[in-house]
């Protein structure tokens, strides 16, 4: 009566799915509407808040639009892998997905890509020499992936390192760019994703206005590149700022 | 906080936390014998629960539980298979328990978590062998076509009694569940009759909807665990992760909403359960199977 559901079952999904929408050219013009009604330059409202998890030393839960992103950090401890002295710390990153990431049932294993590309994001703002011969741990997890699934969780996970009191030099925020034809739409969801003709990813400390990461895959005119830029600068600090907001009200709750 | 008297001097010098972190197994005791637990809890009674539904939007149901720290996340998506020729009536329930490395210090990523597949294979029995839902009920088409729903739990944050957590938000994603419409088509196929489009009517002219009464599953004997700890002549309900590691010993009852038990599970530890123990722990798990009752009855009225 249990199901093996490694077994030989195969099933399918009754849903229609495949039935997307292409955008409309004319001639030179793009009709595209955003599917959530934005501005081409607005980004979704952000619910971001700490503490999520008690079981770790710090935590973040990050909502944008319908991509929902839970990071955990574990430390500084030990290094079970790490059998040599180093004077500095290291880090380690974990991205997976839950099987209801996404709207066709998938498997939910780690995102191997994902998790290098954060591991290259934070290594640049974590100070390392605070915590030698120890580790730190970053996992996320994807409960719902609504689009820009790697900048939410990169900004997650600096909100979650804050939590955790690791030591860094300054938040760092990061923002998505998707170009589809001639327009720039900030922070894409997955529909937009899909027919994007090439994406654009920064990461950048707020304050400081350093860039620690940069992903530009697909076809970029110089002009559009610049202009992705200037709108990723913006966005950024614009987040930083909520972030900030964000770990203040965490900190004066906690002194009630 | 002073310590009260004791015999062993390093005892009351040390700091409270310094001493719960040495000591545990002496820090808990001298809370137990004041009947109380370190977070001011009576030993019977189990942390505050709560459960919400209907949050994943890419999931036909699905629940979040929480049990003072400890947090699940179910969700159920409903999918078409072919039903086997030994039982044509009959869909299908596969559940899987995932503890992903967010959820708690001891877990690695890579590597599954040692409780994981022992919880998961206990709830699997459990709520098929409780009879909360009738497999006959996953029909769609005799012999050609039933559901099959894949649930899955996710730990998000482990504080003790897992288990009683996952069982709790499996139910609730069970009574949040909504089963698609849907029609058989021409080839043979199911598919999902969505509300406004149009384009795809066409082809399912002639038959109707296959399932258009049965959306809700008509769920019957719930079933409600209790996590209970047995140590030297005192029983903790709900323990946390701190008191799971110090004692060992654990005793899971499971009761449906008629009072009958479904399962009762000891494994192994040093204490042992003389029947008098375990009458308790069924008593507890009486008292609390109607507190779930009423959290979950709170939530259906939505």
């Amino acid at each position: 009566m249990a199901a093996k559901p490694g077994a030989a079952t195969p099933t399918y999904s009754p849903k229609l799915v495949g039935s997307s929408r292409l955008p409309i050219f004319k001639d030179s013009d793009l009709d595209w509407s955003r599917p959530d009604g934005r501005g081409f330059h607005q980004c979704r409202p952000a619910l971001l808040q700490t503490g999520a998890v008690s079981s770790a030393s710090g935590s973040a839960y990050a909502e944008f639009g319908n991509t929902k992103v839970i990071v955990s950090v574990f430390g500084p401890r030990e290094s079970k892998k790490a059998m040599v002295f180093s004077d500095v710390g290291r880090l380690n990153c974990n991205v997976s997905y839950t099987t209801f990431a996404s709207p066709t049932i998938g498997q939910g294993t780690d995102h191997k890509e994902y998790s290098s590309m954060l591991h290259k994001a934070l290594e640049g703002v974590i100070m390392m020499e605070t915590f030698p011969k120890t580790t730190v741990d970053v996992f996320a997890l994807v409960l719902e992936s609504g689009g820009s699934d790697l900048s939410v969780v990169i900004s997650c996970a600096s909100l979650a390192l804050a939590d955790a009191g690791i030591m860094m030099y300054d938040l760092i925020t990061a923002v998505s760019v998707s170009c589809i034809g001639k327009s720039l739409m900030i922070d894409p969801v997955t529909e937009e994703e899909g027919c994007e003709d090439g994406s654009f990813m920064m990461t950048c400390m707020p304050s400081r206005y350093e860039i620690t990461q940069l992903t530009v895959t697909g076809e970029w005119t110089t002009p559009n590149i610049n202009e992705a830029m200037q709108l990723c600068l913006d966005a950024c600090s614009k987040l930083g700022e909520i972030m900030r907001d964000c770990l203040k009200q965490a900190a004066s709750a906690s002194e009630e | 906080m002073g310590l009260q008297d004791s015999s062993q001097d390093l005892s009351t010098e040390m700091e409270v936390d310094a001493f719960r972190r040495i000591f545990p197994l002496r820090f808990f005791e001298r809370h137990l014998s004041e009947s109380l637990r370190p977070d001011g809890r009576q030993l019977g009674k189990a942390r505050d629960t709560i459960v919400n539904l209907g949050l994943v939007s890419t999931a036909d149901g699905s629940a979040l539980a929480k049990i003072g720290s400890t947090t699940m996340l179910a969700a159920i998506r409903m999918e078409v298979m072919t039903p086997s020729t030994d039982s044509p009536d009959e869909g299908c329930i596969a559940l899987e328990f995932h503890m992903p490395p967010i959820c708690s210090p001891t877990v690695r990523p890579g590597r599954p978590a040692d409780a994981a597949p022992v919880i998961s294979k206990r709830l699997s029995d459990t709520i098929l062998s409780s009879g909360m839902i009738d497999l006959k009920e996953l029909c769609l088409v005799s012999g050609k076509a039933a559901w099959m729903g894949y649930l899955d739990i996710y730990c998000l944050d482990a504080d003790g009694a897992l288990f009683d957590a996952a069982l709790l938000s499996a139910v609730a994603a069970f009574s949040n569940l909504q089963i698609p419409v849907v029609a058989l088509n021409d080839n043979g196929r199911i598919v999902a009759i969505t509300g406004g489009k149009d384009q795809d009517n066409a082809s399912i002219t002639e038959k109707e909807a296959v399932n258009k009464e049965k959306r809700k599953l008509t769920l019957k004997n719930i079933p409600f665990s209790l996590t209970c700890i047995l140590h030297k002549n005192y029983i903790l309900a709900d323990p946390t992760t701190e008191e799971e590691s110090i004692m060992d010993t654990l005793v899971t009852v499971v009761l449906d909403s008629s009072d009958q038990m479904v399962s009762f599970y000891k494994s192994g530890g040093s204490a042992l359960a003389y029947s008098s123990a375990i009458k308790s722990c069924v008593e507890l798990a009486r008292k609390r199977a109607k507190e779930l009752n009423q959290i979950l009855g709170e939530m259906d009225i939505d």
